[in-house]
């Protein structure tokens, strides 16, 4: 009865009409994905421990590991719903904001250099965004349609400002960005290896845009983006050497036909001084277009990435190439959750909530079987994520002391400034985080450049340069150094080398030492008292340099 | 191609067509002399040899008329003369007269269209073989297919001045990124920090693998492994820190003292050592002004030291393996502007590039008599960068197979000049 009423709520989402669902969206996922796996549940991994959820948890939504206290908070919790508690506290604080900040900026703009819009500026907008937990229709409309005009909304207007909307670049975003699909090989000729990727859903894109141009203001110096009437987009096959045109259009959905044109289409004629703004615009139908209903690849794309983004392995890898020959690892259960995500308005942190608090998601990346590596796509066992340059900025400066020292400093000044000021209020975590984050600014940036350096894309990145940054860069000897107040200093109060290894663990890893783990550690500290501070910072670098710590496991 | 008269210089006889290779007679002498060296032990060796490759970019776009495509007596030709080469027939300007004693190594395009007058859409082209796209760098390509795993330097290293940051590993895994090397300086972060005693640096080392195989055991290691590597890329990088330490005095007087001619002493050593592309930039092209007085400089600096290379890797017997590639973004304005500049200029512009297989003594295409546009056998980026592969042994109309999306290796809409692969 239960997988029945289960499996009726499931059939609700396929058909997306109705929200009658007898079970929490969580529920569904799980039972999706256990009988999907038929028999080879046996292989499944075992559920996280409390260390291991709240090392990913926290990484996950604020985007840093756990500090030694709020580990041992959470672990000494007895509360029998304290995962879901955690889930909801993290969602509320401010350092999710900023995470989703980090995490939706490399996703629109691909760490792109400054043009028009200052990133800074779009970065803020980004983090009052997800802060507001604006539904993510409404932030993809802002993003697709400011002009750069408006002030309020200039900073959303990076997308396709500081990209100069350039055909190559932005029907390209557009296309990953907001569609799954990668329509590039698409420019020239239906794509050669691809069957769905046509010829006019590429120019059916560049067709929205192929109107607007870039104004310059010519006593502001401002740029921004005006629009005319006229402009049709033809194309040619350099293959068949057909010629085609189009219309504005998504995909495979109908062309969007202008209107009888009016006898002043313009509400401002476009001029050399004045930005064109015609009564009809066809850039202004692109966002009605992207986040209609209708149009089934926007919410499937976007729960395909908020879905690989917590799990670590989209349904649809690599998750801009949607098309037949690339079928979802779980197709109804993509669609489902797309569904569900619209009909929660699409309510992010909601999403979020119920991917972390399904037993999918709380699984360990450690395999049962030995040599079993098949289970990922099925999700069989917990995806190793590698964390990204800023996950893995804050956590390195959270392990090494920097962040804590940072807030200290931040905490003592606002109380300096005003004797009635109270820590522990939503309003003053807020405004802590806040300053924090400006005070860390230069050397999370530094630490990014390293660590993303050679590639745009948000996946994971290995050379010998981060490597030797972590080995040998003065950055890293500072932060370890002694007489800092730091990490260091608190370790060498502690004379026990036991004692002293599982807080090296606790703080690094967010776990006990195992026992051989234990045996070696003390085993490496073993140097007597001469060479103790040195074997000590280089117990901490080592760590700071194993895998365990460059992943979220 | 036609005749044309040449008003200031008696050798007009320099017109050579595009498939006629006039050193195959020269060549095949020489190359029989250099075979009976061989033992055919060491012939099985050289054979077995990684592939490797030398791009010598000169950066900001030399003119093709001041190197290798000169227009004597014609409306834009400028003031010097051709002059003969070790290829009969072949005539390059006088500005490169040691180079000219090596182009029998070499072959001359004459025929490049870029279509395109910018320099980060010249230079992505000519380095991507696509004009825009998320592509790997050819020294990225090479770094991935070409170097064997046992290699312990970086696949694909760059000596330069100038920050230009290009997203150069494309698709491909960061390990072939390019490694940035300042002039001849070590890389970022080479020293060890003071402080730090030798003994116990090599036992973190082997803690550090301890925790990462406990760690990786029963995990999938693909990540694990990658990361892995790239620790020890840096150990292998810190322990041949001696690469980078001062450099031979005698080697030096040979290969000139400038800039230029230590970058290429070091490139030298890179090569010898196995590293897959060594790209050597030289600044300095970008002649909007006094394009002739900048290019006599520029070219003296470039002529000498770049023979000198050339002729030592030719004679350590690497140039069957090693691909030499000179290049630009473009080549430079046929008319001369109001500074006595050439400014930018991608539809007709020339390169050289020898070793490896490359058909020597050759002239693919050709200009038209002012130098104005292609005459003969145009080509772009996407034909020299299918030749480059196809040289080192990389088939460039197959696939780069990617986590699940077949990307062609070059771009399928263009084809290896046939003409210079033999």
């Amino acid at each position: 009865m239960q997988t029945l009423l289960k499996i009726a709520g499931l059939i609700s989402l396929l058909l997306g009409v109705t929200r009658v669902q007898a079970q929490p969206l969580h529920d569904i996922i799980d039972t999706f994905i256990v009988t999907a796996q038929g028999e080879s549940s046996s292989i499944q991994s075992a559920s996280l421990d409390d260390y291991g959820f709240a090392r990913r948890v926290y990484l996950d939504l604020t985007g840093r590991i756990p500090t030694v206290s709020e580990l041992l908070e959470f672990v000494g919790d007895s509360e029998p719903q304290k995962r879901e508690v955690l889930v909801e506290r993290l969602l509320a604080s401010p350092a999710y904001a900023r995470h989703m900040q980090y995490t939706f900026d490399v996703m629109f703009m691909e760490r792109l250099p400054k043009k028009h819009v200052p990133p800074e500026e779009f970065q803020t907008y980004l983090r009052k965004s997800f802060a507001e937990n604006k539904p993510y229709n409404r932030l993809a409309t802002e993003i697709l349609t400011a002009d750069g005009s408006v002030p309020e909304l200039r900073a959303a207007s990076r997308f396709l400002l500081d990209r100069e909307i350039k055909r190559e670049e932005t029907v390209r975003a557009i296309g990953r960005v907001f569609l799954g699909r990668d329509l590039q090989c698409a420019q020239c000729h239906n794509h050669p290896n691809v069957d769905g990727y046509l010829q006019q859903h590429y120019y059916g894109v560049a067709a929205f845009l192929q109107r607007s141009y870039l104004f310059t203001d010519p006593s502001s110096k401002v740029v921004s983006i005006g629009d005319k009437i006229e402009g049709d987009v033809t194309f040619t096959s350099v293959f068949t050497g057909e010629d085609g045109k189009t219309q504005p259009r998504l995909l495979g959905l109908p062309e969007i036909q202008d209107p009888q044109q009016e006898e002043q289409p313009y509400e401002v004629k476009p001029d050399s001084k004045n930005r064109g703004v015609p009564k009809y615009s066809r850039r202004l139908q692109l966002a009605p277009a992207m986040t209609s209903s209708d149009n089934l690849a926007f919410r499937q794309n976007i729960a395909n990435r908020i879905w690989a983004m917590m799990v670590g392995q989209g349904f649809v890898e690599p998750l801009d190439m949607f098309h037949e020959g690339n079928a979802a690892s779980h197709p109804e259960l993509l669609t489902a959750l797309a569904n569900d995500f619209m009909l929660h308005d699409y309510d992010i942190k909601y999403l979020i909530k119920e991917i972390v608090m399904t037993q999918t998601y709380q699984r360990q990346s450690e395999l049962k079987v030995q040599d079993f590596a098949d289970g990922n796509s099925r999700y069989l066992n917990g995806t190793l994520k590698p964390l990204s340059p800023e996950q893995f900025a804050w956590s390195l400066l959270q392990a090494v002391g920097v962040v804590e020292k940072t807030e200290r400093s931040v905490i003592a000044a606002l109380e300096k400034e005003d004797a009635n000021f109270k820590e522990a209020t939503a309003q003053s975590a807020v405004l802590i985080e806040g300053k924090v984050s400006v005070a860390l600014k230069s050397q999370i940036d530094s630490i990014v450049k390293v660590f993303a350096g050679s590639n745009a894309a948000s996946r994971f990145d290995a050379s010998a340069d981060h490597a030797l940054y972590l080995l040998n860069g003065p950055e890293v000897a500072k932060w370890l150094a002694a007489g800092q107040d730091m990490l260091l200093d608190q370790l060498l109060k502690v004379d026990d080398n036991q004692a002293l290894v599982s807080r090296v663990f606790l703080t690094i890893y967010s776990r006990m030492p195992s026992d051989p783990e234990l045996k070696l550690a003390v085993e490496f500290l073993s140097v007597g008292e001469q060479g103790r501070e040195e074997a000590v910072r280089e117990l901490v670098r080592t760590l700071l340099c194993s895998a365990e710590f460059r992943f979220n496991k | 191609m036609t005749m044309r008269r040449n008003a200031g210089c008696n050798t007009i006889d320099h017109h050579v067509t595009r498939r006629q290779f006039m050193g195959t007679g020269a060549m095949a002498g020489a190359m029989a002399g250099f075979g009976s060296l061989l033992t055919p032990a060491m012939a099985g060796e050289m054979k077995s040899k990684q592939k490797q490759i030398l791009q010598v970019y000169l950066q900001g776009g030399v003119s093709q008329f001041e190197a290798w495509d000169p227009k004597p007596g014609t409306k834009y030709g400028g003031p010097f003369r051709p002059i003969s080469t070790s290829v009969p027939g072949l005539q390059i300007c006088e500005l490169l007269p040691y180079t000219a004693s090596k182009m029998h190594l070499l072959s001359v395009v004459r025929s490049i269209n870029l279509e395109t007058d910018d320099h980060t859409v010249g230079r992505l082209f000519m380095e991507k073989g696509r004009k825009n796209g998320d592509y790997p760098f050819v020294g990225a390509v090479a770094s991935k297919y070409l170097t064997t795993p046992d290699n312990p330097l970086p696949g694909y290293v760059h000596i330069t001045t100038r920050g230009i940051v290009d997203q150069t590993a494309g698709f491909l895994e960061s390990k072939h990124a390019m490694m940035r090397l300042e002039g001849v300086k070590p890389p970022t972060n080479l020293e060890r920090p003071q402080g730090v005693p030798k003994e116990l640096a090599i036992r973190a080392e082997g803690l550090r693998k301890q925790l990462n195989n406990q760690f990786g055991g029963k995990r999938s290691r693909a990540l694990i492994d990658s990361y892995d590597t790239s620790f020890e890329q840096a150990q292998q990088l810190m322990a041949r820190a001696d690469l980078f330490e001062k450099q031979d005095e005698k080697e030096l007087d040979r290969y000139g003292r400038h800039w230029f001619g230590r970058r290429c002493l070091l490139a030298k050593t890179l090569l010898e050592e196995g590293v897959t592309c060594v790209k050597v930039t030289h600044h300095g092209y970008d002649t909007h002004a006094e394009n002739f007085n900048f290019h006599v400089e520029q070219l003296d600096e470039f002529d000498k030291t770049f023979a000198t290379l050339l002729g030592d890797i030719e004679e350590r017997g690497m140039l069957d393996n090693v691909l030499v590639v000179i290049y630009s973004e473009f080549g430079r304005t046929p008319k001369v502007n109001h500074k006595y500049g050439r400014d930018h200029w991608g539809k007709s512009f020339s390169i050289a590039l020898g070793g490896c297989g490359i058909q020597p003594g050759g002239v693919i295409g050709a200009t038209n008599a002012d130098g104005t546009e292609v005459s003969e056998r145009e080509v772009d980026g996407a034909h020299l960068f299918h030749t480059y592969m196809q040289a080192v042994g990389i088939d460039s109309q197959s696939n780069h197979a990617l986590d699940g999306r077949a990307v062609p290796i070059g771009d399928p809409v263009a084809a290896p000049i046939k003409e210079l692969l033999s």
